[in-house]
Parts: C-alpha cells; sequence; structure tokens
C-alpha cells in the first residue's frame, strides 16, 4: 500500500512537472509564432512595441521607441536586451496607375544577396493608416516571356527598384483612399511555418524568437539578482545603433549586459529558422543569468 | 505542440476572415464567383495529383448534374442532347514539383511540373503532399550563383536529418510539392492567389452550369475538367480521342495571360483586368478562324456580355480537339502575373467569363 502511495505521490509530481515544462515549452512557442507574425521594420516598430508593452504591463516605451522593464532592486545592475527590428521597406512613391514603388530600410547589414529577389511574385503587407493592406509585387508572366529571353542572356539579381506593389487599386486616389501614402512600412507578408521537430521559420526568426525567449524568461518571474533592466529595442539596423545605444545612455551604466540571440539557418531569407528546443535552453540561461546564478 | 497548432488554426481563421471579406459594392454574382473561387484555389493539385480539386469540382456541381471520370482523370458532365456535340473545358491542375528523390541528409530532390520560375519558390514554405497528409518544410536558399531566374535545382528541407526521418514523415518519392496559398481580396473587385490558372475556368464552369437553362439547349454540351494540361494537355488528349470526330466546336477555358502589368512589353496580350472575358483569338497552340470569333462577339452582344478580343502566349486544351476537324474557339480571362504565387485577377472577369460560358451553350 505504501509502495503504491509513492508510486502515486511519484506520478502526480511528475505529471505536473511534465504539465508545467509543457506548458511552459506552449507558452513559448505561442510567443515565438506571434512575435514572428509581426512586423517591425527598423525605425517604424511601433505596431510591435504597442504589442509588447500590453504583454507587460508596467512596461515603457523611452524616446526613441525602445520598450523596458525594469525587474528587481539595487545592484548589480544589468541589462538583458533582444533587438526586435527586421530589414524591411516602406513605400517611397505612389504612381499615378496605383502602382506603389518601395524603398529598403536598414538592410545595409544583411548577407544574404536575394533578399530583395524575395519580393518578386509575392504578397506583401502595406501598413497603411488605416490597417493592413494586402498586396503583390509584380513580376513578369511566364509565358510572356518565353521566346523573348535568350540563352546566356543577362540575369541581373531583382532588387528593390524592380519592385511595383499591386494592390489591386487602378489610380492613386484609390491607393490614398485605402490609407497608404509615402513611407508607409512594406514587408513580406508574414506565414511563420512549423516543420519538423519545433522548427519554426519566417523572416527574422532568429531576433524574434531570441525576444520571446526574453518574454518567457520575464513571464516566469524570476527571482531576479539586484537590478535587471529588460530592452526591447528597436533601431538597431541602423548604422548608429540607436535604439540600444540610447537605452545604455539614458538607464545605464550597467554592471554586465546580456544580449538574447539564437543560432539560426537561412538566415536572412524569407525561411529562416530556429529551433525552439534552442529557445528553450536560452529561456533557462536568461532566467539563471537574472538570477545570478 | 496542441497550444501552437490551435494558435496556428486561430491565425489562419482570422486571416481566412480577413482574406474573404466581402466589399460592401459587391454585386451577389462578385460573392458567388469569389464563394466558389476560394474553395478550388485553396485546394492543392498538382499536375497528376488533381484528386482534391476533382472532388471539390464535385462538391461544387449543381445536384442535378451526373459527372463520371474518365480513366484519364478528367471530370465529364454531359448536359442536353443532339448534335452538334459543343464541348467546354478547363484544366483542374497547377504547377509544382514533385519528388523524385531523398538524399542522404534528408532533403528531397524535386523536378518542376509545368513551366514557371522555380527561383519565385526558392527560400519560402513548402508542402508535401503525402497519402498521409501534408507535410511542412522550407524550399532551400541557394547557397552561390546569385542571379535572377536561374537557381540550382531546388531542394526541401522538412527536418529530417536523414533519408529515414524523411521517410517516416511520410514523404517518399513521387509526392507532389507546392507552398501554403491562400486566396485574398485586394482593392475593389480584384483578388489574388496562386492557381488562378486555371481554378478560374473551373468555376467559370460551375458557375455557369448553376445557371444554365437546360431546356435551352439545342444539342448536348459536354463539360470536362481535365488533368495534366500543364504538363502537355495529356488530360484533353484523352479526352479529344475518346470523342473523335464527334464534337462541332471546343472552348477551351483558360487563362488569357495579360501583359496589363508594369513589367509586361505591350506588343500584344494588352487585355487590361477588369474588362471582361477575353476571346484567346491566338496563343501558341491555336489559331481561331475569324469568323467563329466573329461569333463569339456576337453571343457577347447579343446577352450584353463584357468581351475583350486578344493574342496571348501559351497553349490551350482545345488545341488537341482540331486534328480531329474540331474547331477551337479558347476564352479566357485576364490575368496578371501569370504561373507566380501571386497571381491577380478581377472578379469582373470571372462573372463575365461565366456569363459568355452559359450563353454559348444555350445560343451557339
Amino acid at each position: 500500500m505504501r509502495h503504491r502511495r509513492t508510486a502515486a505521490l511519484l506520478t502526480l509530481i511528475l505529471s505536473a512537472f511534465l504539465t508545467v515544462r509543457l506548458s511552459a515549452q506552449g507558452d513559448l512557442d505561442r510567443l515565438a509564432l506571434r512575435f514572428s507574425s509581426m512586423t517591425a521594420v527598423t525605425g517604424l516598430e511601433q505596431a510591435m512595441t504597442d504589442s509588447l508593452r500590453a504583454l507587460f504591463p508596467g512596461s515603457v516605451r523611452d524616446r526613441a521607441g525602445n520598450v523596458t522593464l525594469t525587474l528587481g532592486q539595487g545592484s548589480p545592475k544589468r541589462l538583458c536586451t533582444c533587438p526586435l527590428d527586421e530589414v524591411g521597406y516602406v513605400v517611397g512613391n505612389i504612381l499615378p496607375d496605383g502602382f506603389l514603388l518601395l524603398r529598403r530600410v536598414g538592410g545595409a547589414r544583411t548577407a544574404y544577396p536575394l533578399l530583395d529577389q524575395q519580393l518578386e511574385g509575392h504578397r506583401v503587407t502595406v501598413f497603411g493608416t488605416r490597417g493592413a493592406v494586402p498586396g503583390v509585387v509584380a513580376v513578369k508572366s511566364t509565358h510572356l516571356t518565353r521566346g523573348r529571353v535568350g540563352p546566356g542572356a543577362p540575369d541581373p539579381v531583382f532588387t528593390v527598384d524592380n519592385a511595383d506593389v499591386d494592390v489591386g487599386a487602378s489610380s492613386a486616389a484609390e491607393v490614398e483612399g485605402l490609407g497608404i501614402a509615402v513611407l508607409a512600412p512594406v514587408s513580406l507578408t508574414k506565414r511563420p511555418q512549423l516543420y519538423g521537430e519545433r522548427l519554426l521559420a519566417a523572416p527574422s526568426a532568429g531576433r524574434r524568437t531570441a525576444c520571446a525567449a526574453l518574454a518567457a524568461a520575464v513571464q516566469s518571474k524570476p527571482n531576479v539578482k539586484g537590478t535587471v533592466v529588460v530592452a526591447f529595442t528597436v533601431q538597431s539596423l541602423y548604422p548608429t545603433d540607436a535604439g540600444p545605444g540610447s537605452v545604455k545612455a539614458v538607464l545605464g551604466p550597467f554592471d554586465a549586459i546580456k544580449t538574447a540571440a539564437l543560432p539560426a539557418r537561412y538566415a536572412d531569407t524569407a525561411v529562416e529558422t530556429v529551433a525552439l528546443a534552442d529557445a528553450d535552453r536560452l529561456v533557462r540561461e536568461i532566467v539563471q543569468w537574472m538570477e545570478g546564478k | 505542440m496542441r497550444a501552437v497548432r490551435d494558435c496556428v488554426v486561430a491565425l489562419v481563421f482570422l486571416s481566412a476572415a480577413a482574406s474573404l471579406r466581402l466589399s460592401a459594392q459587391d454585386s451577389a454574382r462578385v460573392a458567388e464567383a469569389q464563394t466558389v473561387l476560394a474553395a478550388l484555389v485553396e485546394t492543392y493539385g498538382v499536375s497528376g495529383a488533381e484528386g482534391p480539386v476533382r472532388e471539390a469540382v464535385k462538391r461544387l456541381l449543381p445536384t442535378w448534374a451526373v459527372s463520371s471520370t474518365d480513366t484519364a482523370g478528367n471530370l465529364w458532365v454531359r448536359v442536353g442532347q443532339g448534335n452538334p456535340v459543343v464541348v467546354i473545358v478547363a484544366h483542374l491542375d497547377e504547377i509544382g514539383f514533385r519528388v523524385t528523390g531523398i538524399r542522404d541528409d534528408g532533403t528531397l530532390e524535386l523536378e518542376n511540373r509545368g513551366g514557371f520560375f522555380p527561383s519565385l519558390f526558392e527560400a519560402k514554405p513548402a508542402l508535401v503532399h503525402t497519402d498521409k497528409g501534408d507535410v511542412a518544410g522550407v524550399f532551400l536558399p541557394r547557397d552561390s550563383g546569385f542571379t535572377r531566374r536561374t537557381p540550382s535545382s531546388l531542394r526541401v528541407d522538412v527536418g529530417a536529418k536523414s533519408r529515414a526521418g524523411a521517410v517516416a514523415r511520410g514523404v517518399s518519392p513521387g509526392a507532389t510539392v507546392t507552398m501554403p496559398k491562400q486566396y485574398v481580396r485586394l482593392s475593389g473587385t480584384r483578388a489574388t492567389g496562386r492557381s488562378f490558372d486555371d481554378r478560374v475556368g473551373s468555376a467559370a464552369q460551375l458557375l455557369a452550369l448553376r445557371r444554365l437553362d437546360r431546356a435551352a439547349l439545342k444539342h448536348q454540351v459536354i463539360f470536362i475538367w481535365s488533368v495534366r494540361e500543364e504538363i502537355g494537355l495529356e488530360g484533353a488528349t484523352a479526352a479529344a480521342a475518346s470523342l473523335g470526330t464527334t464534337p462541332r466546336r471546343v472552348h477551351a477555358i483558360d487563362t488569357f495571360v495579360s501583359a496589363d502589368a508594369p513589367l509586361e512589353l505591350p506588343n500584344f496580350a494588352v487585355a487590361p483586368i477588369g474588362r471582361g472575358a477575353v476571346a484567346r483569338a491566338l496563343d501558341n497552340s491555336s489559331v481561331t478562324p475569324p469568323a467563329y470569333v466573329d461569333s463569339l462577339v456576337q453571343v457577347a452582344r447579343a446577352r450584353g456580355i463584357a468581351l475583350q478580343i486578344g493574342t496571348t502566349n501559351g497553349g490551350n486544351d482545345g488545341s488537341v480537339f482540331t486534328p480531329y476537324g474540331v474547331v477551337d474557339v479558347p476564352i479566357g480571362w485576364p490575368l496578371r502575373y501569370s504561373h507566380s504565387p501571386a497571381e491577380v485577377i478581377d472578379l469582373k472577369d470571372v462573372v463575365s467569363l461565366a456569363d459568355m460560358i452559359r450563353a454559348v451553350a444555350e445560343t451557339w
């Protein structure tokens, strides 16, 4: 009877542990998926930072746009940060026939030579003042190129200067009626893909999942040693590094700084892939760091 | 993982609800066209694996319609009786890939099914369609040879680390591969999606059948939804052979690839979207006798249907009937960005196309 009770108790503890672990994993996966679905073109991250502020009551947005949250008190004073912005596009011009032209924002640091080419013939989302507007980037019809392109013809890479965005409008006035103006952020339409054993593919999946890991670590309510300033930073893809720099300047100095980051496969592509198991480890690592272990 | 799946389902549901929103100005006809078309567009059917699309068409047929499937896989509906027999044909299949092998590292080797720019699939989400269901993956980005159109042959990563791992996920050579797709409404009556070619034709035939005045038919009309058009008009070839010299005319209901787009040359194919169906009077596979084009125009005028006349590139299913003495009078609708993941149409043209099919069946 005693053995049976012990076994029952162990089962209860194990299943509770397992439930907690699976639940925490589910929370992380949900956050990673949610963050990867969002668009935060560098310098124009407000929609995502609004979402983070709603997620973390008590957080503040500084003048640069960074979202910060202070945990604990006293010393040491440390900073744990993750950059949430991404290379993206803005509307640069609206043509009389209703097509939009783009300019890239924050692309100086990308390594993938076909970054812009990923737009060609694909859906994009234009973030207008009246909400998200679906569009597509024009591509030549396969059929109409037949017989017109000889073997060995020049085949230069598609760049943002080749991108005509079609939102279905026939005039500039119709575009304006959709709430689209010059400077509206534009990105490939985000459709995160889960595949294999908890692999997540999406544009900027590495950054977003690292931010999700930081968010999950905060949500786990760690027993913080001293003070930890948590910062979801903006404008990290400009040469001035304005977002992270301003956090350090305004809220520092810090005794230590940790930046949440994850290894990613197919980096800078629309299918940048992270293993959510790596994110599990990152959450544990951040919690231990916050607790001074 | 279940929680994540729920979250994904919720996201898909929300985005689907947004994508299917009907504008307040939509007529009932445009709304019906959208409902039928969206159901077909969001069903997968690479050439040779059209089963799901064929079943979707069968579900959307009017209740009175009796359908049959031939050995090639074409779906047939016969209406009316007597000569001259007229055939109306749209194709079920879409472009995509087929798995040809699995490497030791678990990645899948592919071959194209149909003509398109493989570069448009590179570094994008992938779906492998297996007997056990769809397996998610990604099309690998290239790591060298950075040009616009000529990637090294594409492969897919399904997250397996070995051939055995991929097989354990249900993947085997012969499985077809696409990318996830969604019907999405654009401004006004325009919409985007992948495989409008030729789900619009398939939808228009359904819409025409739903409104067909069967009592008005003076002869038999055979509606066919064909297979394997994109890899050489194979389904239509089998249908044409089985009908031989019996039909008088065939109307291929297929895309009119339009130059109404910023990157196209305006030499020909200039049929703007939103201005109605198109008499596809000349393409790479057939030429319609001018007298038949004139007759088609008269049919359109008599019914007040918007019809454009043009010449474009590509082949059509009707062309394989012509060696049997059958006249091919193809009818299309203008499409931007053909065979890309982001084709664009105007729903008004779908309505116009359905009306043309109905008029041809009832009055010509």
